[in-house]
């Protein structure tokens, strides 16, 4: 056995990833492994990129603890990473003021910092706010944030202190060998201690093969509509319906990025991210009930993503099956808000300390040209002239940042690993200007044929070959 | 930097504005965000254009060279390539790009960014989200630029000219090009396009039928389609799978305003309410081409963005005629939109343009201003695919014009 990991990470989504960072930054030897060609690209990359106060989840349960130390932890961590974090709140709008009362009590329970606002109050807040809403529950810390660019830059700091990243990994085999886990996939082996299965939806796969406890998991899909910058919006803080028994329901939030969210939909059944006609029109009715006048006709994008839930718990637990394996599984919502937290859970679960290596080194935040100050962008202009060549004309990003965005601690190849990193294809015209100059960017810089340029994962090839007369 | 006239877009409308601007007398710049002049032109590799313009057929990148041949020989042009606006303001635009980040300032400002093609997302396509789902000028890009195949078995949803160009295109490199499917009941594609692209190639295009769903993980795997009522709402009856790898997209164009959102738009075309000038409600910015209505053929884009480019100049230069009472055009029963929608008071000749609402056989179309003819014209058919246009004298008029069909 060459090298023998303190720890394998089984799922590189938000709560892998901070379990990966956590455990690199108190000095263990971890790595992380996916199926994908990305971290993030399950329900981490599809989800409001909410940072929730905590005023929801059933006072006493895990989800009400993670996600309260969580939050707190999360401004933190995210000036860390240099990862935007917007603090802008969230309202809990209704017509029924005892409903209000009731999650007013709940925030009260959790220690969350909650007021109940009148119409005026809300009016001053949302001058859009639709006509029969009487009262708001007012949460002011609850955040914003690019779910998938912190799930991103939290792998990568933890890459530069030493953690290791294997993506595109099919898992075969797990067994004992000596006390360790040998861990079998299509292209390597791994030795290690202790694995945390935090494979999401693909939790009970995992279970099985490193013969750990499965879990009933229910998979809930949430269809969103994405809306254009200039839309007409003013939704300076998220809105939400009173919550339901099916979650937080139908909500309106400005993203980090400018862009606006609407949605998620309910809808259990199987582990997919189609998007419906029956979920798009259950969104425009519920939202048109918030918020007035919202024109759909400025969606530039609609997603769906899956929570995978399992009772009415978030599980963070040490297997009883399995010594040394710690399972996350059912971490829905408020599963990013609760992601740090749940990596300080698993530290305490695998016996480590939580003190923190000295020298940890800092890693390189994202920050795009169009995002810096003119003398910087000087500097830049200077340095790399690929920040003269426009890739994406919506977003405004140049060769140079789409270049620098491949060779990060993250090596990655895809189309969509980009727009996630440099939000290249994020923008109104949904690539059409930037898609094959992003493709042709991957193809030279990571020394792969265009037509094997991926959109996502494996089998997402973007072209199928060459036409005839360059064959010929 | 400093200039008479600022162009924003290299494309045909670009190019012809600023040659224009140039030759009524004014110092102009071109910034174009591509590394090249001549905007889609370039990817447009088929022929049937410049018929009108240069009355010879031509292929999209000669009818671009021509100009740019032009543009490049004519001194009072500056081209700078690969620059972006970022932000148009009074009299000046930023920049990024090429240039570095910097302001150009010019006494008159030309709208010529052309239009955008309408996503998926756009008209919220329902099922998952692979690869192999591409707009009809992306794959058009990939495959005539590039030299890439993009799939064998097609779909095409929506029967815009750019999908039935690719139909063929794809057809002739080898790929299944199942059906072209149209949610109307009408194509807005040019019928000499209907017959070459796809009747000639046995491609059946189905109206009042769109994809319910497209399905499949990694790549393509196929889609539901099936017919839709009066309202585009699906019949689920109707519903059928066919088995692809590829959905092209040609479901519209949108002229890309999001700039200047500042002046006022037409709730039709998308683009600027413009005078008989191609002046918007900012009196130092222009606009023409598809920017400011998608048109039909390049040719038409050439000559409007002559007649844009000539105002912008002698704006500059403070010699557009002095306003007069302003008489607004409206489109009667049957258009879709007239353009320009207001001219002044005064002798002159004007040319509307227009597009129908449906098809029409053997019509007169007039200009009347009151009970006061200005000027007409017989059609033997017209259809809402193709752009029309009408030329008046609008001395007679001393109030409201309107276009309606007798």
């Amino acid at each position: 056995m060459d090298k023998i990991y303190d720890c394998l990470i089984v799922g590189a989504g938000v709560v892998g990833a901070s379990v990966f960072n956590k455990l690199t930054r108190i000095g263990k030897k971890c790595a992380m492994i996916d199926h994908a060609s990305d971290v993030a690209t399950g329900a981490s990359k599809a989800n409001s990129g909410l940072v929730h106060a905590g005023y929801d989840p059933e006072p006493g349960s895990l989800k009400a603890k993670l996600n309260v130390r969580g939050t707190a932890l999360m401004p933190e961590i995210c000036q860390r990473l240099g990862v935007p974090l917007k603090k802008c709140g969230a309202l809990v709008v209704g017509d029924d003021a005892e409903k209000i009362a009731n999650l007013k009590a709940r925030g009260d329970a959790n220690g969350v910092e909650v007021e109940i606002w009148d119409r005026a109050q809300i009016l001053q807040k949302v001058p859009q706010i639709s006509e029969h809403i009487s009262v708001a529950l007012f949460a002011p810390n609850a955040y914003i944030v690019s779910p998938y660019l912190f799930t991103i830059t939290l792998t990568e700091e933890a890459i530069v202190n030493g953690g290791e990243v294997f993506l595109e990994e099919d898992l075969i085999s797990a067994k004992k060998v000596d006390g360790f886990f040998e861990v079998k996939t299509k292209k390597n082996t791994f030795h290690a201690k202790t694995v945390v299965n935090s494979a999401g939806a693909g939790y009970n796969e995992v279970a099985k093969i490193f013969k750990g406890e499965e879990h009933p998991l229910l998979f809930r899909r949430g269809e969103y509509f994405v809306f254009d910058k200039q839309c007409g919006l003013e939704v300076p803080c998220t809105i939400f319906p009173l919550p339901t028994k099916f979650g937080k329901g139908v909500l309106v939030t400005a993203t980090v990025d400018g862009n606006f969210l609407v949605g998620p939909t309910s809808e259990d059944g199987e582990n997919n991210t189609q998007v419906t006609n029956a979920g798009l029109d259950d969104i425009k009715s519920k939202a048109g009930g918030m918020i007035a006048g919202i024109n759909f006709r400025h969606a530039i994008r609609e997603f769906a993503g899956v929570r995978v839930i399992s009772g009415d718990d978030f599980i963070v637990e040490k297997s009883s099956l399995q010594e040394g394996l710690v399972n996350l599984a059912g971490i829905c919502s408020p599963g990013l808000s609760s992601a740090p937290a749940i990596a300080e859970m698993v530290l305490e679960l695998l016996g480590f300390e939580n003190v923190e290596k000295k020298n940890l080194k800092k890693i390189q935040p994202y920050k795009m040209f169009k995002d810096c100050s003119p003398k910087e962008q000087a500097q830049m202009l200077k340095q790399d002239p690929r920040h003269k060549e426009i890739v994406c004309k919506c977003e405004k990003i140049t060769k140079a940042d789409v270049i620098s965005a491949l060779h990060r601690p993250l090596a990655i190849h895809s189309v969509d690993a980009v727009k996630r990193r440099t939000n290249a294809g994020m923008g109104r015209c949904q690539s059409g200007f930037c898609f094959t100059k992003v493709v042709k960017a991957i193809s030279e810089e990571c020394g792969v044929k265009y037509e094997k340029v991926l959109k996502e994962n494996r089998g997402s090839e973007v072209a199928v070959g060459e036409i005839r007369e360059v064959k010929e | 930097m400093k200039t008479d006239v600022l162009v924003i877009g290299g494309g045909p409308a670009g190019m012809s504005a600023a040659l224009s601007a140039s030759e009524n007398g004014s110092k102009v710049v071109i910034v174009e965000r591509d590394e090249i002049l001549g905007g889609i032109l370039n990817q447009c590799i088929h022929n049937g254009f410049g018929l009108h313009y240069f009355k010879e057929e031509l292929t999209g990148p000669e009818f671009a060279h021509r100009f740019r041949e032009m543009v490049e020989a004519d001194k009072n042009i500056t081209v700078f390539t690969s620059a972006l606006v970022t932000k148009i303001g009074e009299k000046k635009v930023e920049v990024m790009g090429a240039l570095g980040v910097q302001t150009i300032e010019a006494k008159a400002v030309i709208l010529a960014m052309g239009c955008r093609e309408r996503t998926a997302g756009n008209i919220s396509l329902c099922g998952t989200r692979p690869a192999g789902v591409l707009t009809a000028g992306t794959v058009q890009k990939m495959v005539n630029i590039d030299g890439k195949m993009v799939g064998k078995d097609v779909v095409i949803l929506g029967s815009g000219d750019i999908g039935l160009i690719m139909a063929r295109r794809l057809t002739l490199e080898g790929a299944k090009v199942h059906a072209v499917l149209e949610i109307n009941k009408t194509s807005s594609g040019l019928r000499r396009n209907i017959m070459q692209c796809l009747e000639d190639f046995n491609i059946p295009l189905l109206y009042n039928t769109t994809i319910f769903e497209v399905v499949g993980k990694d790549r393509v795997e196929g889609v539901w389609f099936g017919q839709v009522d009066e309202n585009m709402k699906p019949i689920d009856n109707t519903k059928k799978f066919l088995k692809c790898d590829t959905v092209v997209l040609s479901v519209g164009l949108i002229p890309e305003m999001e700039m200047a959102d500042f002046v006022t738009k037409s709730r039709v075309t998308n683009g600027a309410v413009v005078n008989e000038f191609y002046q918007t409600d900012k009196q130092w910015l222009f606009s023409c081409g598809n920017i400011l209505h998608v048109h039909d053929l390049v040719d038409n884009v050439a000559l409007e963005a002559k007649l844009a480019g000539k105002f912008a100049s002698l704006y500059a230069q403070g010699k557009l005629p002095p306003r007069t009472k302003k008489i607004p055009i409206v489109a009667g029963e049957g258009f879709s939109y007239v353009l320009p929608s207001k001219v002044y008071e005064g002798a002159g000749q004007v040319e509307v343009k227009f597009r129908l609402k449906e098809k029409v056989v053997r019509k007169t179309l007039t200009a009347k201003c009151g009970a006061n003819i200005l000027g007409k014209r017989f059609i033997l058919a017209g259809v809402p695919g193709e752009m029309m246009s009408l030329t008046f004298d609008k001395s007679g008029a001393t109030g409201r014009i309107s276009l309606e069909i007798e």
